[in-house]
C-alpha cells in the first residue's frame, strides 16, 4: 500500500537535479510514452525507469513495500487487455505503465515533497494570475493529502483492529461509516489548527 | 501582555459554553483547571479568535478578537490538545516553515530560525522526519516549535500532556517551565501548575475559583473531585 513518504534522502545525481526540471521531463516522458505502440521501445523505456529508480539507492524492501499493491492493479488490466484487445497487445500496455510508474517513483523517491508542492504552486500561479484559483491554498491541499493519507489509513488499521477485537466479522459498512466520521472530525481540527496559524 | 474578557458569553443551540466572563489576565504563567466539558477550550480558544464571543469582548493587547483577527494570532499561539492535528506538513521541517509563509521571510531567514526552535527544544534530529512517524511526546514538542518559530507574545496549551507517559510529560513540562514568554496551560496535570503565578478553576460555564495555585487547586479537589 502506497502510503509512506517516498522520498530518501541520499545524494544521487537524480537527487541534484532541480525539482522542475524533474517534473518537466516527467511529464514530457508521461506523453511521449502514449504515443508509442511498439513493445519493445516500451520495454527499453521501462527498463530505463528502473534503473533511475535503482540509481536513487532504494532498498529492495522498500521498493517492494510500494510496489506490492501495483502488481495487483497491472495484473487486473493485463487480464482485462487480453479479454478485450487480444494477448498481442497486453505487453504494450503493462510495459507502458510499468515504464510511467517507474519513473514517476525515481522522481518522488528523489525530491522532497516540498520541493514537489512548490513546484506546483509555481506553475499554478499564472493560473492564480487569471483569477482562476489561489496557487498557496492548492499547495497546502496537495501537502495535507501527503501527510494525512498515512493517518487515514492508520484510523482505519484502528477501527478494524478495536471491531475485531469484539468479535466482529470484516464488513465495507461497519469500517467506512466511522472512518469517514473520524476523517471529517479530524479535518475540522486541522482546519482549526491552520487558522490558528494563519 | 494584557488579555482582558469582558462580560464574554459563549453560547451554542443547546447550551452555554460560557455565562458571562470577566477577567484580566497579565501573569507569566496561568493555569486553568475544571472538570470535562466546564468551558475551558473555550475560554481559551477566545483567545486567538478560534472562539467568537456571542456576546462581551476578548482584547488582546487591546486588540478585539472579532476586529482583528490576525493581528491577534500573530500575538497568541496555541498548542492544541491533540498535537497530531496540528502538524499538517508531511515533514517536519516544512511544518515549521509553513508557519513562516505569511510572514515573508528570506528562506535563509526560515531555516535560521526554524533549526533555532528545534534545538531549543532537544529535538534537532527530527527535522527531516515524517510527520505520521512522530511519538506522542515528538509531537507534542514538535507541535510547540511550529507556534515559537512564529515569536507569539504569548503560547496557549490545551491540555498538553494528556496523552503523554512519565517521560515525554517531563520533557513537555520543562519544555513549558523554560518558555522565556508567557503561557497560558490548560491541564488535567495539577502538578504541571504547582509553580504557577495565577491559576482559574472553570466549572459550569464560570469563573469558580481564581486565585495562588496553592488555594485554588484546593478550592478545585474539594468541589469538583
Amino acid at each position: 500500500m502506497m502510503i509512506e513518504p517516498l522520498y530518501i534522502n541520499r545524494a544521487s545525481p537524480l537527487h541534484r537535479l532541480p525539482a522542475a526540471l524533474k517534473l518537466a521531463l516527467l511529464v514530457a516522458a508521461g506523453a511521449g510514452l502514449v504515443a508509442v505502440h511498439d513493445a519493445r521501445w516500451l520495454g527499453l523505456a521501462a527498463a530505463l525507469a528502473a534503473l533511475l529508480v535503482w540509481s536513487t539507492g532504494v532498498g529492495a524492501a522498500a521498493l517492494w513495500r510500494q510496489l506490492r499493491g501495483l502488481l495487483w492493479v497491472l495484473a487486473a488490466i493485463g487480464v482485462f487487455t487480453v479479454a478485450f484487445q487480444g494477448w498481442q497487445a497486453a505487453p504494450a500496455v503493462l510495459l507502458r505503465i510499468a515504464a510511467l510508474v517507474g519513473l514517476a517513483l525515481a522522481v518522488t523517491l528523489s525530491t522532497r515533497s516540498s520541493d514537489l508542492i512548490a513546484v506546483c504552486e509555481r506553475a499554478l500561479r499564472p493560473l492564480q494570475r487569471l483569477g482562476l484559483l489561489d496557487a498557496g491554498k492548492v499547495a497546502l491541499a496537495l501537502a495535507l493529502a501527503l501527510r494525512f493519507v498515512p493517518e487515514i489509513w492508520r484510523h482505519y488499521q484502528e477501527i478494524r483492529e478495536a471491531q475485531a477485537a469484539r468479535g466482529l466479522a470484516r464488513h465495507p459498512l461497519a469500517l467506512i461509516v466511522p472512518l469517514v466520521v473520524r476523517t471529517l472530525k479530524r479535518a475540522e481540527q486541522v482546519a482549526q489548527a491552520i487558522d490558528a496559524r494563519s | 501582555m494584557l488579555i482582558e474578557f469582558d462580560q464574554v458569553v459563549v453560547a451554542t443551540p443547546h447550551s452555554q459554553a460560557l455565562k458571562g466572563v470577566s477577567l484580566t489576565l497579565s501573569q507569566r504563567r496561568i493555569g486553568v483547571v475544571g472538570p470535562n466539558g466546564a468551558g475551558k477550550s473555550t475560554l481559551v480558544k477566545l483567545l486567538n479568535g478560534l472562539v467568537l464571543p456571542t456576546a462581551g469582548r476578548v482584547l488582546v493587547d487591546g486588540l478585539d478578537t472579532r476586529r482583528d483577527p490576525k493581528a491577534v494570532r500573530r500575538r497568541v499561539g496555541f498548542v492544541f490538545q491533540n498535537p497530531e492535528n496540528q502538524i499538517v506538513y508531511p515533514i517536519v521541517r516544512e511544518d515549521l516553515v509553513f508557519g513562516l509563509k505569511p510572514l515573508g521571510l528570506e528562506a535563509a531567514e526560515c531555516a535560521r530560525r526554524v533549526g533555532a526552535r528545534l534545538d531549543e527544544l532537544g529535538v534537532a534530529h527530527l527535522a527531516d522526519r515524517a510527520s505520521h512517524t512522530l511519538s506522542g511526546g515528538e509531537c507534542q514538542l514538535v507541535a510547540l516549535a511550529s507556534v515559537l518559530v512564529m515569536e507569539p507574545a504569548l503560547v496557549v496549551f490545551d491540555e498538553p500532556t494528556t496523552q503523554l507517559d512519565l517521560r515525554n510529560r517531563n520533557r513537555v513540562a520543562r519544555a513549558i517551565a523554560a518558555l522565556d514568554r508567557p503561557a497560558l496551560v490548560v491541564s488535567h496535570d495539577l502538578e504541571l501548575l504547582h509553580d504557577f503565578d495565577r491559576v482559574l478553576v472553570v466549572a459550569d460555564g464560570c469563573i469558580a475559583a481564581d486565585d495562588a495555585p496553592g488555594p485554588a487547586l484546593r478550592w478545585y479537589r474539594e468541589h469538583c473531585a
